[in-house]
C-alpha cells in the first residue's frame, strides 16, 4: 500500500501524491517513513527530502516546519519547499551568500535571537538546497 | 445667478475629482482581487496546520503549557487591525465603535495609522503600533507576533485578541472579535477554523490510536505560536480584503455623485448662458427701438 505525501507552504500545496517511501530531516536526525508507519508528530528542520517514487528519487529542499504521520498519509507543513532539480545551482549559490551575508551583518548588529534563528534557518535552507543538488549528479 | 464662468471652473473642478475618485476605485478593484487570493491560498496551510493540532488536542486532553492554560485576565492585549489610508467608508469608524466597548483596563497593539491614531485619541494603552504593506508576506506578520507572544510571556497581556473586519462579500464587511491565545479549548477552535472554510472536519476520521510525539515541548509552543501567525497573517489578509472592497464601494459611489453633480452644474451653466444671451438681445433690441 503507497504512502500519501502532502507538503504544503504558506503559498501553495507544493507536493501532493503518492510515494514508496520518504527521508525526512528531523530534530533527532533523518527518518525514513514507510507504509505503516506509526503515527508521530515532530518538527522538521532545514534539509532535504529524499522521496522514492517507482523506482525514482526525487529530493526537495525544505525549510523548518512540523511533520505529521497519521494511517498512510505524510503531511509537511513547511515555510518553504522547492524542487531541487528545478533550482538553478548559481542560484543557490547567490542565495547561499546572501543569506550568510544577511546573518553576518545581523550578528554585528546584535538583532533579537528570534530573527537571528530566522535567518539561521534561512542559510541553513539555502545550504540544504545545495547539498541536495550536488546528491543528485 | 452665478456668473458662467464660475460655473465652468466648478463644473472642470468636480471632473477632475471624478477621474481621481474613479482611478482609485479601479485600484481598490484589483487590489481586493489579489487579496482575496492570497487569502484563499493560504488556506491549506491553515487547514493543515489546525489539523495537527487538533490531533494533539484530542490526544491530551491536559496540556499545561503556559499557551494553551488559562489564567488570570488583569490586562486583555487586543490587536487592532485598521487601514493606513481613509477614504474607504464607514470600515474604520465600525471597526472603532467596537473598540470603544472594551474596557480600559485592556491593552491594545495597533496595525495600520487609522486605528493608532485612534487609540492614542482616546487615550488608550498603545503598547506599539505597527503597519504591513500592501499584498504582505509572512514576514511582515513575524515581528508583530513576537511582540504579542514577548508580551504575552512577561504577563504584560494574559491575551491575545483581534478586532479587525471580517470580509462577508464585496458589499459586507464586518468587525469582528476572536480570541486566539490561550489556546484552552482546542477542539471548539479546531472545528471554527473548519466552519470558517466550510469544510469538513478531518479529525473525526482519525481512530484514537497512540501518537508519538518528539520533543512534546519543543513542538507543542512552537506549532501554537505558528499557529499565532498562522491566523494573525489570515486575519491581516481578510482585513485587506475588506478595507479594498469598502474603498471600491466608496469610490463607485463619489464617482457616481461626481457625475451627477456635473449634470446639475451643466444644466445651470446652460441656464445662465441662455439668460446672459436674451440679456443681450433685449439691451440691443432697446438700444435699436430707442433710436
Amino acid at each position: 500500500m503507497p504512502l500519501f505525501l502532502e507538503i504544503v507552504t504558506p503559498d501553495s500545496i507544493t507536493f501532493s501524491k503518492e510515494v514508496k517511501s520518504v527521508v525526512i530531516p528531523t530534530a533527532n536526525g533523518r527518518i525514513d517513513i514507510l507504509p505503516k508507519h506509526i503515527p508521530i508528530i515532530d518538527k522538521v528542520v532545514p534539509g532535504y527530502l529524499k522521496i522514492e517514487h517507482e523506482g525514482e528519487f526525487d529530493y526537495i529542499s525544505i525549510n523548518t516546519g512540523f511533520m505529521e504521520v497519521y494511517g498512510d498519509k505524510v503531511s509537511i507543513l513547511t515555510d518553504g519547499a522547492a524542487k531541487v532539480s528545478e533550482e538553478d545551482e548559481q542560484a543557490i549559490d547567490e542565495a547561499i551568500q546572501k543569506a550568510e551575508k544577511a546573518l553576518q551583518q545581523a550578528k554585528d548588529s546584535n538583532i533579537e535571537q528570534s530573527q537571528l534563528e530566522q535567518l539561521e534557518a534561512a542559510a541553513r535552507f539555502e545550504m540544504a538546497k545545495k547539498i541536495a543538488k550536488n546528491k543528485i549528479r | 445667478m452665478a456668473n458662467t464662468r464660475d460655473i465652468r471652473i466648478r463644473i472642470k473642478g468636480v471632473k477632475n475629482t471624478r477621474q481621481i475618485t474613479r482611478a482609485m476605485q479601479m485600484v481598490a478593484t484589483s487590489k481586493m482581487k489579489k487579496a482575496q487570493d492570497s487569502a484563499k491560498s493560504g488556506r491549506p496551510y491553515a487547514m493543515l496546520l489546525a489539523d495537527i493540532i487538533g490531533t494533539i488536542a484530542n490526544e491530551f486532553v491536559e496540556v499545561t503549557q503556559s499557551y494553551f492554560a488559562e489564567r488570570p485576565i488583569k490586562h486583555r492585549g487586543i490587536l487592532v487591525i485598521g487601514t493606513d489610508k481613509g477614504l474607504c467608508g464607514g470600515l474604520n469608524s465600525n471597526l472603532f465603535r467596537e473598540v470603544v466597548r472594551i474596557e480600559n483596563s485592556a491593552k491594545f497593539i495597533s496595525i495600520g495609522k487609522r486605528a493608532s491614531q485612534f487609540l492614542s485619541k482616546t487615550r488608550r494603552d498603545l503598547l506599539a503600533d505597527f503597519t504591513v504593506p500592501d499584498k504582505p508576506s509572512f514576514a511582515d506578520v513575524r515581528k508583530i507576533v513576537e511582540f504579542l507572544l514577548r508580551n504575552y510571556d512577561e504577563g504584560n497581556i494574559d491575551t491575545i485578541e483581534v478586532v479587525y473586519t471580517n470580509f462577508i462579500n464585496t458589499l459586507r464587511q464586518e468587525p469582528e472579535s476572536i480570541r486566539l491565545f490561550p489556546l484552552n479549548d482546542l477542539t471548539s477552535m479546531v472545528e471554527k477554523l473548519h466552519s470558517r472554510f466550510q469544510s469538513e472536519s478531518q479529525t473525526n476520521q482519525k481512530d484514537n490510536r497512540e501518537i508519538l510525539i518528539e520533543n512534546k515541548d519543543v513542538v507543542l509552543s512552537e506549532l501554537a505560536s505558528l499557529y499565532l501567525k498562522q491566523e494573525i497573517f489570515q486575519l491581516v489578509l481578510e482585513a485587506q480584503a475588506s478595507e479594498h472592497s469598502a474603498r471600491m464601494v466608496a469610490m463607485k459611489s463619489a464617482t457616481d455623485n461626481a457625475g451627477t453633480l456635473i449634470d446639475d452644474l451643466t444644466l445651470q451653466y446652460n441656464r445662465a448662458r441662455q439668460a446672459a444671451i436674451t440679456q443681450e438681445i433685449l439691451e440691443i433690441s432697446a438700444a435699436s427701438f430707442s433710436n
